[in-house]
């Protein structure tokens, strides 16, 4: 006969469980305290070794999986030898013994897989789940309180469910309704237009973002004064060539140099396989603002190209993005992008991120300011640098240390020689 | 306090900021230094005439009590994994501090345990099947699983049911022992506690007036260095803990905690000193905390694990184990033996009381009140009705 091993509560109070390695395979032979498995809690890691000896029948949590307390983990055949007939796996729901049935709305539905099952406690058949005061309460007003449908948490008859039968109103409505949308309070003079196209674009990208990136930002300050000098130089050759010499190439140019040092900023998380993707391309965007909303224009390889070249590029493609006559391929596919509001880039701000990319930047306004150099104080050209980070991939510290790489660039842009290709 | 100073390997060098009027050196030196008997590769680091005074019987009861904790530890640890108990804590690495402390104590003295000390109950006669029965939780354990796992009490062992609180046994065993003062009884009471508890004010108020009223009483702290996530070095700033005793007038000992024989026999001497009338004495065993505070703890998050493997090469254990074959009280095969023995008794315990019910629901009431409330009766009826 098949034991089967059920993830039991190994801190106090832990709910599930990661399982992060299997120490046995089916069809081995396992000791009595043999550890098998480890299972990473939000407490700890642990080893649980067997609390039986035989045969390992079935493996039924793989490795990478989450575990909920109470369910099925392994069998053992503890009949000495042979393993275990095929078996048919435990369905889902014997795992997860459903809550109450006096909280219908608690029920898994059939197809709910292990992993997203309830992790309720089993509640006898019958029994009823109440705290003493509002058993009291039901005596008093001669409700049984067997009768009640529980709506509170776990399917909990709360002191309103008992007064709600009492009063012979309906039983209240389940809890756990879905969030619906907030009414919003129509006023006179107001216009309603409806939400389509690229503001629909926005709108659905943004919220997705920000649902689904953790997002941090973090900010720095950069003193331009070299950065503005070489650019003065270098617009009169710039306009020989028929180009507008802006800040944005050399930024780019400097990110790219940065994410070469810290690749876990041009990356993705793959979270279907919980993988992340390294990018090996920098393809660059810049968010530009047109008539209809922003949209994001994306540099290709701007690692190999040099600052006229992306002077070109970047204008080219903002141009044909704000005459709508940017092509599909030249909106999208960024690993990284670079946001600027040019002279209206203020001091700071928390940009958010291109979603599925993990770092936005942000260029403010650069000004002159007084700042202390060598004891002295002395006039600066001084801008900030705000950078949102897809907290799930990268840390505080690899964040700060990329835009520390890129301020260091642009602050002595002749470093940047030393990257060129 | 003299014989302490005959046995250190080096001199104690005494910090000038401890050099206040008042305090000699000869009360310092032992609070400050480490008293040892038995270095880490069992040989001696004193003349053979300080060694305690301790029959080859006795020395094996100690070995077994070693043994008995270990492995009833490491079953149990294996039990909360397997989701068999609720929770463990265990004592790994800290066996000597607790075995070679209690045995220094006579049956009529009394245990105020902190948390690692249930070697000690065991020790002093706790049946294991008892102890075992409450950590189940279930019908046979005296506490009707009202205390957590592995918080055992025993009337018989004079072993007091641990309190959880840090520190607040503390004064308990101070007043244990002036009331045995004031009765005219000659038995000495054991304060155990663990260096978190020295930042509590019980801990101050307990030493405090057991040095006032000059009571038997002998405080014994693990310090394992460990608070589950706060180090000793964030717990105080004092040179060391046994130093504190001095502030309260009592003499204060610092000893190898996993060297069981330097322990007995600084426990020993603290004993025999509080039940001749000579007043209470702090005795600070430096041991480390080798596993987790509990089976909820993870220490790889806060802490270097690398220190805690080197503190398990200083196994308390293997330790006294080398010593004893050395002097040919052991051989391997009794030690084989001895070890089957344990763990079989430690099997059998857990088979008979893993499957006795949890305590009757009426207990629930019955153990609290001399009289049952009517309120608590009505209560009681319901559920049953309910039951039924």
């Amino acid at each position: 006969m098949a034991f089967e091993f059920k993830l039991p509560d190994i801190g106090e109070g832990v709910v599930e469980g990661e399982v992060v390695k299997w120490l046995v395979k089916e069809g081995e032979h396992i000791r009595e305290d043999q550890p098998m498995v480890e299972v990473m809690t939000d407490k700890a890691t642990v080893e649980i070794p067997s609390p039986r000896a035989g045969v390992v029948a079935r493996i039924l949590v793989g490795e990478g999986k989450i575990c909920k307390v109470g369910q099925a983990m392994l069998a053992i055949d503890e009949a000495n030898g042979k393993p275990a007939p095929a078996e048919k796996a435990p369905p889902a729901e014997s795992a997860a013994p459903p809550s109450a049935k006096s909280s219908p709305s608690a029920q898994p539905s059939p197809g709910a897989s292990a992993s997203t099952g309830t992790a309720a406690p089993a509640t006898p058949a019958g029994k009823v789940l109440a705290t003493p005061a509002t058993r009291k309460l039901a005596r008093d007003l001669g409700v049984d309180i067997a009768g009640v449908r529980g709506t509170g948490a776990g399917g909990r008859v709360t002191a309103d469910d008992v007064r709600a039968l009492q009063s012979g109103g309906a039983p209240a409505p389940a809890a756990h309704a879905a969030a619906a949308p907030i009414a919003i309070r129509p006023a006179q003079g107001d216009e309603r237009v409806p939400l389509r196209g690229l503001r629909k674009r926005i709108a659905e990208n943004m919220a997705l973002s920000k649902r689904t990136a953790a997002h941090f930002t973090y900010v720095e300050e950069c003193d331009v004064t070299d950065l503005m000098a070489l650019r003065a130089r270098a617009a009169a050759r710039a306009q020989e060539r028929g180009t507008r010499l802006t800040y944005l190439p050399f930024i780019v140019k400097a990110v790219c140099a940065g994410l070469k040092k810290f690749p876990m900023c041009n990356a993705s998380l793959d979270e279907a396989k919980q993988e992340v993707i390294y990018r090996k391309s920098y393809h660059i965007g810049i968010g530009t603002a047109t008539r209809d909303g922003l949209l994001v224009v994306v540099v290709r390889d701007a690692d190999r190209r040099s600052i006229f070249e992306l002077a070109q590029e970047i204008e080219r493609l903002v141009k044909s993005a704000r005459e709508g006559k940017a092509r599909r391929e030249e909106l999208s596919g960024s690993t990284f992008t670079i946001t600027s509001l040019g002279m209206l880039g203020g001091v700071l701000a928390t940009p958010i991120i291109n979603y599925p990319e993990v770092a936005i930047l942000g260029v403010h306004a650069f000004r002159e300011q007084p700042r202390v150099r060598a004891g002295q104080i002395v006039i600066r050209q001084v801008g900030n640098f705000s950078i949102s980070f897809d907290h799930r991939v990268v840390d505080g510290y690899e964040g700060a240390m990329f835009l520390q790489e890129v301020v260091r660039y642009l602050q002595d842009p002749t470093l940047m020689f030393l990257e060129m290709v | 306090m003299g014989p302490m100073r005959a046995a250190r390997k080096t001199p104690v060098v005494i910090p000038p900021h401890l050099r206040v009027p008042g305090v000699s050196d000869e009360e310092l030196a032992p609070a400050l230094g480490l008293y040892q008997i038995l270095l880490p590769e069992g040989e001696l680091a004193v003349p053979e005439r300080e060694l305690p005074a301790l029959e080859p019987a006795q020395l094996i009861e100690m070995y077994r009590g070693l043994l008995l904790i270990r492995t009833t530890d490491e079953r149990m640890m294996a039990l909360q994994r397997q989701g068999r108990i609720g929770f463990y804590g265990e004592a790994r690495g800290q066996e000597a501090a607790v075995i070679g402390s209690a045995y220094a104590l006579e049956p009529e003295d009394y245990v105020v345990p902190a948390l690692r000390e249930a070697g000690a109950a065991l020790l002093r006669g706790l049946p294991l099947r008892a102890y075992v029965a409450q950590i189940f939780g279930n019908a046979n354990d005296v506490a009707h699983g009202r205390q957590l796992p592995c918080h055992p009490g025993s009337r018989a062992s004079r072993y007091v049911t641990m309190s959880s609180c840090v520190a607040s046994q503390l004064p308990h065993a101070t007043g244990m022992a002036w009331a045995a003062k004031i009765r005219g009884h000659k038995t000495v009471v054991m304060g155990y506690l663990g260096d978190g508890a020295t930042s509590e004010e019980d801990f101050h108020v307990a030493l405090n007036f057991a040095g006032v009223f000059e009571v038997p009483v002998v405080f014994f702290c693990q310090n394992n260095q460990w608070a589950i996530s706060v180090p000793v070095t964030q717990q105080t700033a004092s040179d060391t803990i046994a130093v504190k005793a001095l502030a309260y007038g009592l003499p204060g000992v610092r000893v190898d905690g996993n060297d069981i024989l330097g322990i007995y026999k600084v426990t020993k001497e603290a004993v025999d000193r509080a039940r001749a009338g000579g007043g209470p004495t702090l005795i600070e065993a430096l041991t480390y905390r080798v596993s987790a505070h509990s089976s909820s703890d993870d220490p790889s998050r806060y802490r270097d694990e690398s220190v805690t493997a080197e503190w398990k090469q200083k196994d308390p254990i293997a330790r006294f184990r080398k010593y004893l074959l050395a002097r040919h009280v052991l051989d391997e095969g009794a030690d084989e033996r001895l070890r089957e023995h344990v763990a079989g008794e430690v099997r059998d315990a857990i088979a008979a009381e893993e499957n006795v019910p949890p305590p009757p629901i009426d207990t629930l009431i019955q153990d609290v009140y001399a009289e049952v409330p009517a309120h608590l009766r009505e209560q009681l009826e319901e559920h049953k009705k309910s039951r039924s």
